[in-house]
């Protein structure tokens, strides 16, 4: 089926077209240079054509989601709606069941999630929850932080077998990329202990944060793989974690890029997620501060850095992280529900509600700050926008932020008007930032870098042969000004006019019109099966020993994907 | 003033679903709307007027101005005045579960008994229930730490277990017997309990008051003794009485106030030899 | 107990098999398999192995459908499916209960016949651990996978739970007995606790019994919360345990570098049912100020975990999901199977791989005996008789290939070893062809003409 988007306006960050009016054709799923008489007309006349959106950042399927969800009903019970002739019912606002995540992520034009944190032992479960989530692609990252084999293998500093190791467990779990939290904290959470800093060690593993971040690293691009290591890291959500964050991002200067095909479509060693809630400065939360001006002149200087944010949007969320000796603090702080889930030798993960009230004054800073990176980060390629769903916000906020990026008043008079907390304007900068995104901005922070973070080539863009992954919205961006209007920009992000997947239509004018089902990326290494045979040998007594299950019924098998995209990656020099 | 009277033909062993007939949805229909209207049984629909004699007297011109009778046994309509802000609903029979939930004003009389969920997550108007009601009286939905939060529920019988859990407002006021934990997890808020206790009130409670009139079967650890209490004064309510007060629940370092009569808790002043261990039996409601 | 002599005389083992049974959900089976059955099981506890080897004792092998005479008559597949949609297609209130002994694969056409007709689906956590799932709404969940126990712990504690008798292999391969890599003595590494009214067999080899009175759950969890904040407590004994004892107990568990709470049955279904799961849970989370604590449910069947992982999240709700007006809800006491039997609203019960008839208590069976009920199960059982429609399905994990949840949620792909008998049918394939047929049979209800968004979503 051959299709022809007419007279739209088109920001494809990728190709550098700033707001061009122009036709897009595709044919069979695959953007093409032109297109036959024959084709279906679809007119969008100037309105905005921008590839679809890449999450680089989101939290969506899983066995921490799902026992949000269980504990939660709650929160399911606040996104019901009933079933249409193309939708199931959804449930949920934070925590969405699995078809709701799919559904509302179409409607905003969406059309690729990194799943961030997928604990090996429950990969399984990971997959088939991606299996239910209809109509955006998921490549889930695999978390190797705490990990005893890597922190071991980091111990000795034997980068070749831990490089041999992550191949293989990528293939195990279908993974399609490395995810550090906290390192060797979620470990130390195994005690009910934490590390502080970087340079702590867990008990009984004598090793530090810094050198698991940094073997890490180097077996990451040892292998090539198209994305960097992905971390967060130690000490989120405690005031004066700056140092820490810099520390960690500057332990990575000297790492050496590979040069395989895969690695070269990106340009970061590493990408630091949620910098929001690693950036405080002070020494408790009495005397907390914003650090965003540090960490975004580090950003500036330091160009083997990209960062996502995890901006506050003020909502009533659920906060879900592999971080659980931070969510423990949380628990102590709030004292509402707690789940903390622990995975044997590989991680932990908890889980709390959580009222951001942009009535109180952490809340608010949590905001200003996440806001203030945006502003104050010179180059839109080396950020994202993420709420890292749903620890911040959920991702249907996403517009929101927009909006707020977009207009300066906006932001000046809910400062001005009281309808955040005095500290947003006492103890950060937001107000005298009055720099305002651009829709190219937008579409960089959206879609084009965080594909190019991620080493994807096959979206994010509009080039001839990507997929035919577009999203249009309902603006008319040469006769409108998104700085005095910001509900307009919030309403036409919310409901895309045309999402279109692999040159299927599936939302027309915010409604679903179609679905299709997900599909899953994962890493695929070659050449490198001689080392990865050994390593498994040498883990295989203590993986038999110390692990619950079988090793024949630790690995994702085949029946649990449908559909996958391999991803594969010649290593460099192979 | 609009009256509109529900005449029950039959009770239908599979429950109505009544939450889209309260008084802010139908305060403009006349009788033919409701012919016209078929109300959900389970999965389908069925035409209301199979269940109701409908009689509409009078106009109104907002959801205040409407009166609601159901005559008859209704002991299969559920959700009733679920989500009304205003009017006034009375119930000549026994209702079924969810009556009043989630309800913001209005007053909704049901002279006979209720199941479970009665005054769910209110936060303003009155429910009186002349009956006796089961489980989750005035209590939250379940996960959610925030329950009812305003307005008054006055029960005349006997309350089924855990009632008031979660209260974070309003008055719960049990003229008879209450069953067990009433008041856990309670944040705030008033209940008033007339008759007897069996075990543990106030589990887990943060903050609020409780009053007990009648005899107290179990008290948890949690609740220290503070004082004794004559006419206590309480959310600007008078108590008459002498009262012991407790603190709790400790266990969660909680600031709430129990209230125990002390003439007929005399057994609690002393050491625990004197304590009966029996559960008392609340007949009636639990054999319902 | 006398010496049976190993098998000898066997066609070939399939190694790694995952056992049916309980939430231990042992992946470590080898089946030794002759003449397309399993004449031995090695590894497995006598219940598991049991269950596998005498699969074929009071098999369901053939469809029947209850005649004019009231008995059962054997009938081909096409007349078995066919009554069975019709039952499906009429009902206004259907239930469809179950799930918890099969796979999450047949799951997902069981959610589909549930929102295409709008029923009820729930599981046997709705009569076993359906109030710790409440408690842990309303409180949280502190779990840990059982590797973690057997690499860390140094105390266990069982509390109304017999792990001796009902999940046999839990303290040998899990909890008490195996060599953790912190714990490398075993059982010398770690104290066992045991709470229940009854001395069991779990209690018999604990370190310590606390033998509190029926009933006394709350109160007792209560006490130690409150000696946790450091309260002294004012009875000399508290649900019949001394004050002295409890002490002794918090100072332990305090002390513990790694502490379990197992819980079964026992603690769910006393007087005040989930509340005593909400304050061990609560009891739990003012531990791991101390030390490190957490907790698991000793979940029965080898999948309810997995049914209630599954619902979540296809719908957001664990289990007792009411699909009937065409959205999901879930509300206890109005969405759950005993209470809308006992309140006598269904007019269709689909039961699948589960025995209401031996579990549910009289006055739903009653009801059970008045409606359909269309069983889809491998034995005969109590629900046989009641059903109007039998469909044999096969056994997961022997017969049939699937995926299940440990108690603890790690999931098992439980392969299958031999070929199920040739007039069975996978619950798959069966529920698939009910969807299907249901579908021909009756226009879907409760669609709505357009999406509304949820104002509290968008």
């Amino acid at each position: 089926m051959e299709y022809i988007l007419k007279n739209g306006i088109v920001y494809d960050p990728a190709n550098e077209i700033k707001g061009e009016k122009k036709d897009v054709c595709f044919k069979d799923g695959k953007i093409v240079e032109d297109v036959s008489a024959a084709a279906k007309e679809i007119d969008v006349t100037d309105k905005i054509v921008m590839p679809a959106g890449v999450d680089t950042h989101a939290h969506v399927a899983g066995p921490k989601l799902v026992l949000g969800r269980l504990y939660r009903p709650e929160d399911s019970r606040r996104g019901v709606t009933q079933k249409t002739k193309n939708e199931r019912g959804e449930s949920g606002f934070s925590i969405p069941s699995c078809p709701t995540t799919g559904y509302r992520y179409s409607r905003m034009g969406y059309g690729t999630v990194c799943e961030a944190a997928m604990p090996p032992l429950e990969a399984k479960h990971t997959h088939e929850e991606i299996c239910i989530i209809p109509n955006i692609d998921i490549n889930p990252l695999t978390l190797f932080g705490n990990n005893w084999f890597i922190l071991e293998m980091a111990r000795e500093n034997k980068i070749d077998e831990m490089a041999a190791f992550i191949s293989a467990w990528l293939k195990i779990t279908k993974g399609y990329g490395v995810k550090i939290v906290n390192p060797c904290g979620s470990e130390a959470w195994g005690w009910g202990m934490n590390v502080h800093g970087y340079d702590d060690k867990p008990p009984y593993f004598d090793v530090t944060s810094r050198e698991v971040v940094r073997a890490l690293a180097k077996a990451n691009e040892k292998l090539g793989l198209p994305h960097s290591i992905h971390i967060h890291p130690n000490d989120l959500g405690h005031p004066g974690n700056t140092n820490t964050t810099i520390e960690t991002l500057d332990s990575l200067k000297d790492i050496v890029k590979s040069n395989s095909k895969a690695a070269s479509v990106r340009d970061q060693i590493v990408h630091c997620t949620h910098m929001q809630f690693h950036s405080y400065t002070g020494t408790n939360w009495r005397d907390a501060g914003s650090g965003a001006e540090e960490v975004a002149k580090f950003l500036n200087h330091n160009k083997h850095v990209t960062g996502d944010i995890g901006q506050v949007t003020l909502d009533e969320t659920t906060t879900m992280t592999a971080d659980a000796p931070m969510e423990y603090d949380l628990y102590q702080l709030s004292g509402l529900k707690w789940v903390n889930a622990d995975i044997e030798c590989e991680t932990a993960a908890g889980i709390i509600p959580c009222i951001y009230s942009p009535k109180t004054p952490v809340s608010t800073l949590q905001w200003a700050i996440g806001l203030e990176l945006f502003l104050l980060t010179k180059d839109p390629w080396q950020i994202n926008l993420t709420t890292d769903h749903p620890n911040a916000g959920p991702f249907t906020r996403y517009p929101r932020i927009i909006s707020w990026l977009m207009s300066a008043p906006k932001r000046i008079s809910m400062i001005e008007n009281g309808e955040v907390h005095n500290w947003a304007e006492k103890r950060t900068s937001l107000a005298t930032l009055d720099r305002e995104y651009d829709f190219y901005d937008i579409a960089t922070i959206t879609r084009a870098s965080n594909a190019r973070v991620h080493g994807f080539t096959d979206r994010g863009n509009l080039s001839v042969g990507s997929n035919a992954d577009i999203a249009v919205y309902d603006l008319e961006p040469n006769n409108f000004d998104p700085s005095k209007d910001p509900e307009a920009v919030e309403k036409a992000f919310s409901r895309a006019k045309y999402t279109i997947k692999d040159g299927q239509i599936m939302v027309q004018d915010g409604e679903i019109v179609s679905t299709k089902p997900s599909q899953v990326l994962w890493t695929n290494v070659k050449g490198i099966e001689d080392q990865e045979k050994a390593v498994l040998d040498q883990v295989m007594p203590f993986f038999t020993q110390y692990y619950s299950v079988k090793w024949e019924n630790y690995k994702v098998h085949d029946h649990f994907l449908s559909n996958p995209i391999r991803v594969d990656v010649e290593m460099e020099g192979k | 003033m609009k009256t509109i009277t529900f005449d029950v033909k039959k009770r239908n062993q599979i429950a109505l679903e009544m939450d889209e007939v309260i008084p802010d949805k139908i305060y403009s229909w006349e009788a033919e709307d409701f012919d016209k209207y078929a109300v959900p049984v389970g999965n389908s629909r069925f035409p209301i007027t199979d269940f109701f004699d409908i009689t509409v007297e009078g106009t109104a011109d907002s959801p205040a101005e409407v009166k609601m009778i159901f005559n008859g046994d209704c002991g299969r309509v559920k959700y009733i005045g679920n989500k009304m802000s205003a009017g006034e609903i009375i119930v000549n029979g026994d209702a079924d579960l969810h009556v009043g939930a989630e309800m913001s004003g209005g007053a909704i009389t049901v002279h006979g008994n209720c199941e479970a969920h009665a005054g769910r997550e209110m936060t303003g108007g009155t429910l009186e229930i002349f009956g006796n009601t089961k489980e989750f009286t005035g209590a939250s939905y379940i996960g959610e730490w925030r329950g009812m939060r305003g307005g008054k529920i006055t029960v005349h019988g006997n309350a089924g277990k855990q009632c008031g859990e979660c209260l974070v407002g309003g008055h719960i006021h049990v003229k008879g017997d209450c069953d067990i934990l009433a008041g856990i997890h309670m944040r705030k808020g008033l209940i008033e309990i007339d008759g007897n206790v069996n075990r543990w009130p106030g589990g887990q409670m943060k903050n609020g008051n409780i009053i007990i009139r009648g005899r107290l079967g179990r008290l948890l650890e949690g609740f220290v003794e503070e004082e004794i209490v004559t006419n206590p004064v309480i959310n600007g309510i008078e108590f008459d009485g002498t009262f012991i007060k407790y603190k709790g629940d400790i266990a969660l370092k909680g600031k709430g106030h129990l209230y125990i009569d002390a003439e007929k808790n005399r057994d609690k002043l002393s050491a625990w030899e004197d304590e009966d261990d029996e559960y008392i039996s609340l007949g009636d409601n639990r054999l319902r | 107990m006398s010496y049976e002599p190993p098998i000898t005389d066997y066609d070939e083992i399939v190694e790694n098999c995952t056992c049916a049974f309980c939430g231990c959900n042992c992946d470590d089976l080898d089946y030794l398999v002759k003449d397309g059955h399993v004449v031995a099981v090695r590894h497995a506890c006598r219940l598991g192995a049991s269950k596998i080897m005498e699969d074929m004792d009071q098999r369901l092998i053939v469809p029947m459908v209850r005649g004019a005479n009231g008995e059962l008559e054997e009938v081909d597949w096409d007349t078995a499916l066919d009554t069975a949609a019709e039952y499906i297609a009429k009902s206004v209130r259907p239930v469809f209960y179950g799930w918890s002994e099969t796979s999450t694969e047949c799951m997902k056409e069981g959610i589909e016949l549930g929102e295409y007709i709008g029923a009820v689906l729930d599981n046997q956590a709705t009569i076993c651990h359906g109030p710790s799932l409440q408690a842990v709404q309303n409180a949280g969940y502190p779990i840990q996978t059982l590797g973690e126990v057997k690499n860390r712990a140094d105390m266990i504690v069982y509390s109304g739970s017999n792990a001796m008798n009902s999940h046999p292999r839990h303290m040998g391969r899990y909890s008490v007995f195996p060599r953790g890599y912190f714990r490398q003595r075993g059982r010398f590494d770690r104290t066992v606790v045991t709470m229940d009214p009854k001395f069991s067999d779990t209690a018999k080899m604990s370190d310590k019994w606390i033998g509190f009175e029926q009933n006394g759950d709350y109160g007792f969890y209560n006490a130690i919360r409150a000696v946790l904040k450091g309260k002294k407590l004012t009875q000399n004994v508290v649900s019949g345990i001394p004050a002295e004892d409890i002490y002794e107990l918090v100072e332990e568990m305090k002390n513990a570098e790694f502490g379990v709470l197992f819980f079964g049955l026992g603690l769910t279904h006393t007087l005040s049912k989930q509340r005593n799961i909400d304050i061990a849970i609560k009891m739990v989370m003012d531990l791991n100020r101390f030390s490190k604590w957490g907790l698991t449910p000793m979940r029965g069947h080898f999948n309810v975990n997995g049914f209630n992982i599954f619902m979540a999240y296809e719908t957001g709700f664990a289990f007792g999901v009411d699909f009937s007006r065409g959205y999901t809800r879930y509300m206890l006491g109005e969405t759950n199977t005993i209470d809308l039997l006992v309140r006598k609203e269904p007019d269709c019960f689909l039961v699948i791989a589960a025995d209401p008839g031996a579990h549910f208590p009289n006055g739903a069976n009653q009801h059970l005996a008045d409606i359909p009920v269309i069983q889809i199960d491998i034995h005969w059982g109590p629900s046989t008789e009641l059903a109007d429609v039998v469909l044999p399905g096969s056994f997961i994990g022997v017969e049939c290939a699937g995926t299940s949840y440990r108690m603890d949620g790690v999931p098992i792909y439980m392969k299958k070893a031999i070929d199920k008998p040739e007039t069975c049918r996978d619950d798959e394939w069966i529920v698939r062809e009910l969807k299907e047929r249901v579908m021909k049979l009756r226009e879907e209800p409760n669609v709505a003409p357009k999406y509304v968004p949820n104002p509290a979503a968008e």
